[in-house]
């Protein structure tokens, strides 16, 4: 236990410094190739600065009807709506698929079906229903996140030792307190991997469904860039698009850490 | 009045007293349907429990001890017979019948003073009467500087304390345990089956006891029920005297007396045979 926990600190230092020395290197060649030494035309591949001069004039300036936070925060709104409605939706019905039998034979073969529909199939048919609104985005967003929800809470339950069941059973609780004191909580980190999954999922659905549809967003500045041939444009947005990815998924790790005390630092790979 | 070896007779010998007992199992068998075919767990067992009695259930691995539990705790369907508390239908699962597992089956969720208040909560009882108890419970099994602590933070011998304290919160009728100790080093082991044989002198609780440990069967049991191998009957009774001098001792000093020794060769030779008659 000692030496385990006097590791860990130890063990996190050099990753961090490997993970920040790839992402050196990798501007370093970037750098090399383009304002260095000139290998590739600026107007294939920008130099790091002539992207972050161009991040500069779109952080302050509209381009095609919003600031760059205007186009990040339009596709934020649309991811949330999404992706709220995949969690408030698909937890439940994936926790009922595992723990009510007649609902799982009921529902599983039309989910199974479903699910292999790629999130974009339905693009032209939400235009059709909802036009190019938000509405449309989220809906996008919404069936990109919704089977890893669904998978994610069932898996969880229906990994749920039998015996503790039993032994609430045992103590007197019924099937709902079961359930909700006993069965939840054990399936929870198994439901908030879910989650992160289909957060992403969503978030990078949406992104291409802003490439197809819409006057906003990160996807559409994207599409802009394209058409104004500006690449610098284009790489502002990719990775204006990565980075809020990644800052997200780092917040929902420390909501979990946080939400999910007990969580044995072992289990979680299960 | 004092017998020199503990008293035997054959386990079709009825109980001769007037009271209902505490617990009844009548007629139960239990038959698995598998894909190869229907497995006999169960061989019809009768067994009856008076109050106050702490039985023992030992016999070989396999043999259908822990569904005989299960099926007591109204945890599994007997396939036939039923189960009796105080003269009635013992019904469905609850604290009347409290169990306490071999692999602990604690809330991981939970801290140690949740898991123990679990019963209080789904019945609903107040805070304040939970709090008495569960303060009550922690001083007992010497649990209080790991209130705040979660289940995977425990040793397996504080973990099984924590599950025991669990069971008893609720004031059961009847404690149902299905090899409680089966998990834990021989140290552990020693020290709670100490422990378990002190608070039975204390509270003087109904107890229905599956162990593999023919040891362990005979210096906490009043009677001794012997299964035989799968499917599991009832063998042979061995009643224990109600003086033995080993009762409330240490169990590694129970070795030294020579009725003990004797009703824990006899009850060996008994299970022995179910182990070697293949």
């Amino acid at each position: 236990m000692n030496s385990a926990a006097s590791h860990g600190p130890r063990r996190v230092a050099p990753a961090l410094l490997y993970g920040t020395l790839t992402l050196a290197a990798l501007l370093c060649a970037w750098m090399l190739a383009t304002s260095a030494l000139g290998l590739v035309d600026a107007r294939v591949l920008p130099s790091p600065a002539g992207v972050l001069a161009r991040a500069a004039t779109l952080i302050a300036t509209p381009f095609s009807g919003a600031t760059l936070a205007g186009h990040a925060l339009a596709s934020l709104h649309r991811w949330i709506i999404g992706v709220a409605c995949a969690i408030a939706i698909g937890i439940p019905v994936g926790v009922l698929l595992a723990w009510l039998p007649p609902v799982r034979a009921a529902v599983a073969p039309l989910f199974e079906l479903l699910r292999f529909i790629p999130p974009f199939a339905w693009v032209p048919i939400a235009v059709l229903w909802f036009g190019a609104s938000t509405t449309t985005q989220a809906l996008v967003v919404f069936i990109a996140a919704f089977p890893a929800c669904v998978i994610n809470a069932q898996l969880g339950v229906s990994q749920v030792d039998p015996i503790l069941p039993r032994a609430a059973k045992a103590l007197g609780a019924g099937s709902l307190a079961t359930l909700l004191r006993v069965v939840m909580p054990v399936a929870a980190p198994s439901a908030f991997t879910g989650v992160r999954i289909a957060v992403s999922n969503g978030w990078m659905a949406l992104v291409g469904a802003e490439l197809i549809v819409g006057k906003q967003g990160l996807g559409f500045l994207i599409s802009q860039g394209q058409n104004n041939d500006s690449v610098a444009t284009i790489f502002v947005g990719i990775i204006a698009i990565g980075v809020l990815g990644a800052l997200i998924d780092v917040v929902l790790q420390r909501a979990q850490a946080r939400m999910l005390p007990w969580t044995p630092p072992v289990a979680e790979g299960l | 009045m004092r017998k020199a070896s503990a008293a035997q007779r054959p386990a079709a010998d009825g109980v001769a007293t007037a009271a209902v007992p505490k617990m009844e199992l009548r007629g139960l068998s239990k038959t698995f349907t598998t894909r190869n075919g229907t497995i006999e767990a169960l061989a019809p067992c009768d067994l009856v429990i008076r109050k106050g009695e702490f039985v023992t259930v030992v016999g070989p691995s396999g043999c259908g001890k822990s569904t005989l539990m299960m099926i007591a705790a109204g945890l599994e369907a007997p396939t036939t017979g039923e189960v009796f508390v105080d003269g009635a239908p013992a019904g469905a699962a609850g604290p009347r019948r409290s169990v306490v597992f071999q692999k602990f089956a604690l809330f991981p969720s939970e801290t140690v003073a949740q898991n123990i208040e679990f019963g209080l909560r789904v019945a609903g009882i107040a805070k304040q009467e939970r709090e008495a108890r569960l303060q009550e419970q922690l001083a007992m099994m010497h649990l209080e500087q790991f209130r705040h602590a979660y289940p995977h933070e425990l040793s397996g011998g504080m973990q099984q304390r924590v599950a025991i304290a669990r069971a008893l919160i609720v004031r059961p009728e009847i404690l149902l345990m299905d090899e409680p100790f089966g998990a834990l080093d021989a140290q552990t082991r020693s020290v709670l089956q100490e422990e378990v044989s002190r608070l039975r002198r204390v509270m003087d609780y109904t107890v229905l006891f599956i162990t593999h440990s023919v040891e362990e069967a005979v210096y906490l049991g009043d009677r001794v029920i012997v299964m035989s191998r799968r499917p599991g009957r009832i063998k042979r009774e061995i009643v224990v005297p109600k003086d033995a001098v080993w009762r409330g001792g240490e169990i590694e000093s129970a070795n030294d007396h020579a009725d003990f020794n004797a009703a824990r060769r006899e009850v060996w030779e008994l299970v022995r045979e179910e182990i070697v008659r293949q």
